[in-house]
């Protein structure tokens, strides 16, 4: 017998609303537009990894007697084929989203709607479709690229309650993502992956060079992990977060969770967010020793919105015109800061800088680019839609 | 799915928009109203139902004519919601409209229903929706969550634990 709950009724109700006739309006005109092409990639997916999977078999039983297997939890070279890009596939329907990874001024890759991966090699003005990794249907996925060629990919897969263990996938390309080798491997239920555990939720990869690289890791109960490697993802090495002043971890959710870690200079730079009994606080923390170890270094005036590294000691909080601040002493004091960046939908842009000019922000799929060091704004195209 | 449903879902099936909008238009209010409580964002539960829509589109090809449409939909909206929680910015933009309560709080506040249920993981809060707000039976509660009626009543009941506990910590904290 389950009981009635009338509080908890009013509560939902609370939080719950009707589509408005814009929204019904938006989707109407969305249907017109036809239908996506079938998405074939799970498919295909399906099918490579049962091949995969008996040709495994077979190289391990043959490798057995030859060598020693890599090290412990690193899968073995099984380098996906590409699927072919369908010429039929729709345009994403915005609004969607798009995510950002800018390795040098001229190099971006953006990750649109959740399953279109793009290059750029001439700082967005064109864009060349590339592909993801095979299998990678079934979790949450996040890229991170070094260069034109080298990137990688974290698969979040069945995070446990609270998220205190999680599985994880990461995966490599070396050539442009045009194909992809599962490095990486790390199940929920058990210890492995390489020095990546089971404990927490995996949230961020981020590569500096080719072989230096970090993933973030976060439940609600614990401070936050940084697992660093120096060898490209084949072996990983962990440190901890300490708590920033003003801010005390505790169980039921009070923790931080870190984002994507960024090279300036000899420093690397991390930012964290979380929850305490006065709302949403925000931190920079630094690393001078590749990530071994981690000290605050300072507080972010608006925990809401997102902090671009663009160089060392300078930082944006790009909001909206006339909300923008910037700091120039690596967050010590900060000031209002002219930029024209400006968008309608009422969250915060994820931003990222190439280099201290040319910089990208994207929020609900629209992307615009600066070349001035985040003053001015222009809308490019989103690729994919 | 009603008397047209069978002729909507084949012309849908075979990539009429309109017939597709005629076939959700009966679950549009439900599913919006679903992602709204998983999200507790306007603008994010649009985002989760257009995506959810689309991505429906692609699969009716598994939908038998007799099938009921709503439990497939809406978990395939629930579906959407769990992913867009884990997006990149969910965490951090939501954090000041979770808690904007100042720094003086009070008992009656930590106690806040509302603020539990926002903690509440998708796996707990999803049945809660489902049974307590949509107030759906508890076999087509059972046929989203896929599993049998007598784990969805567990999975209900694991919720409503989870939910007070949540607010105990935050009262004993």
């Amino acid at each position: 017998m389950i009981p009635d709950d009338p509080e908890l009724r009013r509560a939902l109700d609370a939080r719950s609303g009707e589509p408005s006739p814009e929204f019904r309006g938006g989707l109407h005109q969305a249907l017109a537009r036809g239908r996506p092409a079938a998405n074939w990639i799970p498919a295909i997916a399906v099918a490579t990894v049962i091949v995969l999977t008996v040709a495994s078999v077979g190289v391990l039983l043959a490798a057995r007697n030859l060598a020693h297997p890599p090290h412990g939890g690193l899968v073995s070279g099984a380098r996906t084929a590409s699927p072919t890009t369908s010429p039929t596939e729709s345009p994403v329907v915005l609004p969607s989203q798009a995510y950002l990874s800018a390795p040098s001024r001229d190099i971006v890759w953006a990750f649109v709607d959740y399953r279109l991966l793009f290059r750029s090699q001439d700082s967005g003005q064109t864009w060349e479709r590339r592909q993801l990794p095979l299998g990678v249907d079934t979790g949450r996925l996040v890229f991170t690229f070094a260069d034109a060629d080298n990137g990688w990919a974290l698969l979040a897969i069945s995070p446990a309650t609270q998220c205190q263990a999680e599985g994880a996938q990461i995966w490599h390309t070396a050539d442009g993502a045009n194909t992809w080798r599962l490095i990486t491997s790390v199940a929920a239920e058990r210890a492995g992956g390489n020095g990546i555990r089971a404990e927490q939720c995996k949230e961020f990869i981020s590569f500096v060079d080719k072989a230096r690289g970090f993933v973030t890791a976060w439940d609600d109960n614990s401070p936050p992990t940084i697992y660093r490697t120096i060898d490209g993802g084949a072996t990983w090495k962990s440190s901890r977060l300490p708590d920033p002043p003003g801010f005390q971890t505790a169980t039921g959710g009070f923790t931080l969770r870190a984002q994507d870690v960024y090279r300036l200079g000899n420093v690397l730079l991390v930012t964290a967010y979380g929850m305490q009994e006065s709302g949403g606080k925000g931190y920079v923390f630094k690393s001078i020793d590749g990530g071994a170890g981690w000290t605050y270094t300072a507080t972010i005036p608006s925990p809401a919105i997102a902090v671009a590294f663009v160089t060392e000691s300078r930082w944006l909080q790009v909001i909206l015109p006339g909300q923008s601040v910037e700091t120039t002493d690596a967050g010590r004091s900060w000031h209002a800061y002219a930029s024209d960046y400006g968008q309608a939908a009422p969250v915060s842009p994820q931003v990222v800088f190439g280099d201290a000019s040319v910089g990208y922000a994207t929020v609900r799929g629209s992307i615009q680019r600066t070349e001035d060091g985040g003053l001015h704004w222009k809308y490019i195209k989103t690729p994919g839609t | 799915m009603s008397d047209d449903g069978p002729r909507l879902l084949e012309r849908a099936k075979a990539g009429d928009g309109q017939a597709l909008e005629e076939l959700l238009t009966p679950v549009l209010e439900v599913a919006f109203r679903l992602a709204m409580t998983m999200l507790n964002d306007r603008e994010a539960a649009e985002d989760a139902v257009q995506d959810a829509a689309f991505k429906a589109w692609r699969k009716l090809d598994r939908v038998r004519p007799d099938a009921p449409l709503r439990p497939w939909f809406l978990a395939i909206v629930a579906n959407e919601c769990r992913s867009a929680r884990r997006g990149r910015w969910w965490k951090v933009l939501r954090f000041p409209e979770v808690r904007s309560t100042g720094t003086m709080v009070n008992l009656e506040e930590r106690i806040d229903l509302a603020t539990a249920l926002e903690r509440l993981a998708p796996k707990h809060l999803l049945p809660l929706s489902l049974y307590y707000h949509l107030d759906l039976p508890i076999e087509e509660v059972a046929r989203v969550l896929d599993c049998s009626e007598g784990a969805a009543r567990v999975r209900i009941h694991r919720a409503l634990a989870a939910l007070r506990p949540a607010m105990a910590i935050e009262v004993d904290g």
